[in-house]
């Protein structure tokens, strides 16, 4: 150990260059897995308080709805089955209708979302959100609209608004209300089609005092798209429980997006990680490769002297080791030392255009990044791994030298 | 065979192949090294003074003949077993590069005994006496950089006989040495084998060494000319 240590100190450039090899790839990883799990989780949040929640108990479809979700006309026995279900964090009751919106001569296709103000609120951070004028109160007239819409339509606060509910199994129906609010929507889609009406409001345009179209669930312990065991769990005892006529869709069937995003994400990490990998294993096989090739005279001299292969094998993979992991913790401490600074000042914002298209598709124009220590040790270990290997087939060739031939050896 | 015999070799051949042509370096040599012997192996350049010795380190394979060391036929030992062999029965001393450069002067010396599994403690004290028996001890932290030309081969003769091998072999150990160092270094070598009782065979091609052995083995193109016994040598 002592003397491989000094092996690599008397060759400091290649030892730094060697170490450089192992610690880039597993820096960039740990960033790149950090800015990815912190963009999934983004989208994850952004889905799951804003639109859909972890899961959702709907009607079964019966007949043909089109676009428009089956309604439930009264779901009180699936809110007294849910309230019998084990690690429910939160639940309201929702009522998304399709709808024409319109204002003097402009009309837009929409969702008029019922909710109830005082649960919604916390959960998705309405009143954050608004930007002009108030969120809903219940039993307050009104409905609060999408910065999108609201330019479309040409509408502030104060405007009355003409809303001709359209959903099948109601009916047309249509009911006028004043725009209390403007909101900021966590995607542009939604702002566009998005109108918050209150529960009561929402019911009237579907002519039914009790109707809903989902109770939108969250589920206590999760953390993120990956944590599923905890939702299998609740879903599952909550299918059992439900009377007939009722389903139970969680956000991977709610916002397949994301569940896609995660699904893409998965390969293309491990692509990108494999490309890191095999260049720097590369690099690692050329620089022992070479160190090798240097001390030929001095390997022979260690053979001549009655070293095993398996001996002057083991050198040179020890030192290999040695330049493996401190290269490889090194990669993962600045990765996860880079992380932290970035986040320390808040992450990394983007402006113009970029920022824009990220709000288009659901995402943060905020770029955020997130430390997950299983990640960095598993990148960190498995370039660890890869330098070894690499290291292999020099130190194997090292310990086939002819003894004689190697001492003769002029470089 | 004598009793005494530490190494034999019989019809020793050796013949090195570049493409179809063919050098032959050794042609036929029959030895007997004998215990406590001193023997210096002498030749012009090209005699076959280095092939015989890799020969009969188990560095280089004869093309013919057999190699025998304490009774044991060394043909048919697998490089791993050679590799053994050398360990635990053959002192090496080289012409040059000698020395383990990141390890220091105590470290080379007890470089063969950790190859051997000895206890750090044990192969250290060991490889400190022996420093200081032969009066090197002062350079033992030092590495090999730091010190000449001659304390190099002195530390490389003690790292050959620290495990106390049947033989030692030395491939032109004073080649790169001014006179007084060469004389030194000969002299420790006798010393060693005087005291210590180590059997030496080291090949030179420098007249002034001759009289201290007891025994001159002389080659000239591949062959054994002369093989004279010195008891008085030294």
């Amino acid at each position: 150990m002592k003397a491989a240590l000094r092996h690599l100190a008397r060759d400091r450039r290649r030892t730094l260059l060697t170490l450089l090899a192992v610690l880039i790839p597993v820096y960039f990883l740990v960033f790149m897995f950090g800015f990815a799990n912190a963009n999934l989780r983004d989208m994850f949040e952004t889905a799951t308080r804003f639109d859909t929640g972890h899961a959702q108990i709907r009607a079964e479809q019966k007949k043909a709805t089109g676009s428009a979700i089956p309604l439930m006309r009264d779901p009180s026995d699936a809110l007294a089955a849910l309230a019998e279900t084990d690690g429910i964090e939160w639940s309201t009751v929702r009522l998304d209708l399709p709808a024409l919106a319109s204002v003097g001569e402009r009309s837009r296709t929409i969702y008029v979302r019922g909710v109830v103000p005082e649960q919604i609120d916390p959960i998705g951070k309405m009143t954050e959100r608004i930007v002009a004028g108030a969120f809903l109160e219940t039993g307050v007239d009104g409905v609060v609209v999408g910065e999108e819409l609201a330019g479309l339509l040409r509408v502030e606060v104060g405007d009355e608004m003409v809303l001709l509910g359209a959903h099948p199994e109601a009916g047309l129906s249509a009911i006028r209300a004043p725009v209390i609010g403007i909101y900021r929507a966590p995607e542009a889609t939604l702002g566009r089609t998005v109108i918050y009406a209150d529960l009561g409001t929402a019911r009237r345009l579907a002519r039914s005092e009790t109707a809903a179209t989902a109770i939108v669930i969250r589920v206590a312990g999760i953390t993120g798209p990956r944590d599923r065991g905890a939702l299998d769990g609740a879903v599952g005892e909550l299918r059992a429980m439900l009377p007939a006529g009722y389903k139970v869709q969680d956000w991977v069937e709610l916002v397949p997006m994301v569940a896609t995003y995660m699904g893409i994400l998965t390969p293309v990490l491990a692509i990108v990680a494999a490309i890191f990998f095999a260049l720097g294993g590369l690099v690692v096989l050329n620089t022992i490769y070479l160190s090798v090739l240097e001390r030929t005279r001095e390997l022979g001299l260690v053979l001549s002297l009655g070293a095993s292969r398996g001996r002057v094998m083991r050198m040179i993979l020890v030192e290999a080791g040695l330049i493996a992991f401190a290269g490889a913790a090194s990669g993962a401490l600045v990765g996860i030392g880079l992380i932290l600074i970035v986040e320390a000042f808040g992450g990394i914002p983007l402006w113009g255009a970029a920022a824009e298209m990220m709000r288009e598709i659901g995402m943060s124009p905020v770029l955020h990044l997130s430390v997950n220590p299983g990640q960095a040790a598993l990148s960190s270990a498995a370039m660890a791994i890869v330098a070894v290997v690499a290291a292999w087939w020099p130190a194997r060739r090292a310990s086939r030298l002819e003894p004689v031939e190697a001492m003769r050896y002029v470089e | 065979m004598s009793s005494s015999a530490v190494m034999r070799t019989e019809n020793l051949r050796k013949v090195y192949r570049t493409g179809t042509i063919e050098t032959p370096a050794l042609r036929g040599v029959d030895l007997e090294l004998h215990e406590r012997e001193f023997t210096a192996v002498a030749g012009p350049s090209g005699s076959g003074k280095s092939t015989l010795l890799h020969l009969l380190g188990g560095l280089d394979q004869p093309t013919d003949g057999e190699i025998y060391l304490d009774g044991r036929a060394m043909s048919g030992l697998s490089k791993d077993e050679l590799a053994r062999l050398r360990l635990t029965r053959i002192g090496f001393v080289f012409q040059a590069y000698n020395l383990i450069p990141v390890l220091t002067v105590l470290e080379n010396t007890a470089f063969v005994l950790e190859l051997r599994g000895m206890l750090r403690s044990e192969r250290v004290a060991r490889a400190r006496a022996l420093l200081a028996e032969l009066g090197i001890d002062e350079y033992a932290d030092r590495y090999p950089s730091r010190i000449s030309g001659g304390q190099q081969q002195r530390v490389a003769v003690a790292r050959a006989v620290v495990a106390e091998p049947s033989i030692v072999l030395a491939d032109e150990p004073t080649a790169n040495l001014d006179t007084a160092s060469s004389l030194d270094l000969i002299d420790l070598m006798r010393r060693l084998n005087e005291e210590k009782g180590a059997t030496f065979l080291f090949a030179t091609h420098d007249g002034r060494l001759l009289d201290r052995v007891n025994r001159l083995i002389t080659l000239v193109d591949g062959r054994v000319t002369q093989d004279v016994v010195q008891r008085d040598g030294g």
